[in-house]
């Protein structure tokens, strides 16, 4: 009785346009942090990326210091902030690591300085770090959409060279792929994509967006072209189980899309264990 | 009738601030095999990354299948397809999800802007015939990142041999191999040169394999410092003016 209740509360709840802009949103956002996701982690970019989610806070804080609106702001600042640390990093001698700590620490400190200037948006901080996917608007959806099906074509139609890219560099170069061409603009999709992303899930989140689904499909893959469509899929997949399990226990959206995403990711690293426990034969000597 | 597939003319390449290669020239002719031989550090693998364009060269001319390639790197898709590159150092991530027809597959037709399936039954074909060439069907289904090194050796070749060449680069290839599989790997080599009229350049450390299988050998110490058949840039002279010390030549049979 208690669970047709709250089942019945929950499709009352998806009803609600905002709901529905906001499982949408969610979907898009998976499915595009998958994509690129899938990339992103084999070619080391994971704290690139978290380190891009942090810094976007400094180009919503300067937005809103300018007067001018931070989702205007927050676009075009992602990508010339990616390009240029992707500069730094093949131009310096310094770990990449240690040169992405700065860069992201520094950034948020400035921001949280500039912020402090701004005074009617202190109150809102919380949404920048942690997002607000109900907030989610139709310019939201149809911006995520437009990107979706960028990544979808670049990623698609270049796969072959992705993969090459991906697994030797130099092996790549000698068949005639620039992996400068290649890697600027795969930098620019991702930091469309958590600059799109923040709006939903926050800076300090956004980057589980784009490594927990593909590290889970890595786990579970056997092919790549498999891994990059199961990365995609389970993104989209924890974006509903997130939204639904939100609903149902009244908890913060983007935090419970993660907290799906880390459950699936577990799921994923549990199951090939159990898998070769059941089924290895047994290594006890026999008995005379 | 030969063809030139390559010609270096006056090359230097810069690694960082260091002068690794120093005005070398010379050239190749389709269906045939050239060594380049030299000490460590004497800039073999410089002088084969500048002419594939992976190190940019600070002065000379590099002209493959009669283009010029650019001061970039750039060479018309169409010739791309026709080089192929065994590098010396590949090291596989082991945690790239990516079976060994996948990356075989990577070596076949050009790389540009397409759809993912195009082709895929003549490329899937393509892939099983270079794996049986270097007997490596078994290993079609594994993870790259599970082969043993001289498994990996061969699956690169069959990457090379998936589709028709005209150059064939190897940077060290048959290290990692064994006895049997480096013998059919110098008989592949063979085949490729005769049937295919592949021109094929190599770098190598082994001099009595040099000897024995190549038509041309490249001394190369920074700059080119002999060229010719095996037994001229192979003499003990030679060689001793190449690695700087006094060589004694022992033979061994395979």
């Amino acid at each position: 009785m208690f669970f047709q209740t709250e089942f019945t509360h929950v499709i009352e709840l998806f009803q609600l346009p905002f709901m529905q802009r906001a499982l949408l949103g969610g979907i898009l956002t998976g499915i595009m942090g998958g994509v690129l996701g899938s990339f992103t982690i084999l070619r080391q970019l994971s704290f690139f990326c978290d380190a891009l989610g942090h810094s976007a806070l400094l180009g919503i804080s300067l937005g809103y210091l300018l007067g001018l609106n931070p989702s205007l702001v927050l676009l075009p600042f992602a990508v010339i902030f990616a390009l240029a640390v992707s500069y730094l990093l093949e131009h310096t001698r310094l770990w990449t690591d240690a040169l992405l700590n700065i860069i992201y620490s520094s950034s948020l400190a400035i921001a949280i300085i500039i912020l402090s200037f701004v005074g009617q948006y202190k109150g809102g901080l919380n949404n920048l770090l942690f997002g607000d996917i109900l907030a989610v608007q139709q310019l939201d959806l149809v911006l995520s959409s437009l990107l979706l099906i960028v990544c979808t074509i670049y990623i698609g139609m270049t796969l072959r060279t992705q993969m090459l890219l991906t697994v030797d560099e130099s092996l790549a170069i000698a068949r005639g792929v620039s992996v400068s061409t290649q890697r600027t603009v795969f930098i620019v999709l991702l930091s469309l994509v958590v600059g799109i992303s923040i709006k939903s899930i926050g800076v300090l989140l956004v980057s589980a967006f784009v490594v927990i689904p593909a590290c889970a499909a890595r786990l579970m893959s056997r092919t790549f072209t498999h891994y990059v469509l199961l990365s995609a899929g389970l993104g989209a997949l924890s974006a509903v189980l997130g939204m639904v399990s939100s609903a149902w226990f009244n908890l913060p959206s983007g935090p419970s899309i993660v907290a799906t995403q880390l459950a699936i990711f577990l799921t994923a690293m549990v199951i090939p264990r159990l898998r070769s426990v059941t089924h290895s034969p047994s290594t006890l000597p026999p008995q005379v | 009738m030969k063809e030139s597939v390559l010609t270096v003319e006056h090359l230097t390449v810069y690694r960082e601030t260091y002068k690794a290669v120093q005005d070398v020239s010379f050239s190749l002719e389709s269906g045939t095999d050239t060594s380049i031989v030299g000490p460590n550090g004497g800039g073999k693998t410089t002088l084969v990354q500048a002419i594939l364009g992976i190190l940019p060269r600070h002065s000379g001319e590099i002209t493959i299948l009669g283009q010029p390639l650019s001061r970039k790197g750039y060479l018309p898709a169409n010739l791309r397809q026709q080089i192929a590159y065994l590098p010396q150092n590949f090291l596989v991530d082991r945690r790239i999800p990516m079976t060994v027809n996948e990356l075989v597959g990577l070596g076949w037709d050009k790389l540009g802007f397409q759809l993912p399936w195009a082709n895929h039954k003549k490329r899937s074909h393509a892939v099983r015939s270079a794996l049986k060439r270097v007997n490596a069907s078994h290993l079609k289904d594994q993870l790259i990142g599970g082969l043993s090194g001289g498994e990996t050796k061969r699956v690169l070749l069959a990457y090379c041999l998936v589709y028709p060449r005209r150059l064939l680069i190897l940077d060290e290839a048959p290290a990692g191999l064994d006895i049997k599989a480096e013998s059919e790997f110098y008989d592949l080599l063979y085949q490729l040169k005769q049937e295919q009229d592949w021109a094929i350049l190599q770098i190598s450390h082994d001099l009595n394999m040099v000897r024995q299988h190549c038509d041309r050998v490249l001394c190369i110490n920074r700059t080119l410092r002999c060229q010719g058949t095996p037994e001229v840039a192979l003499s003990p002279n030679s060689l001793s003016a190449l690695y700087g010390t006094d060589f004694v030549q022992y033979h061994h049979s395979h």
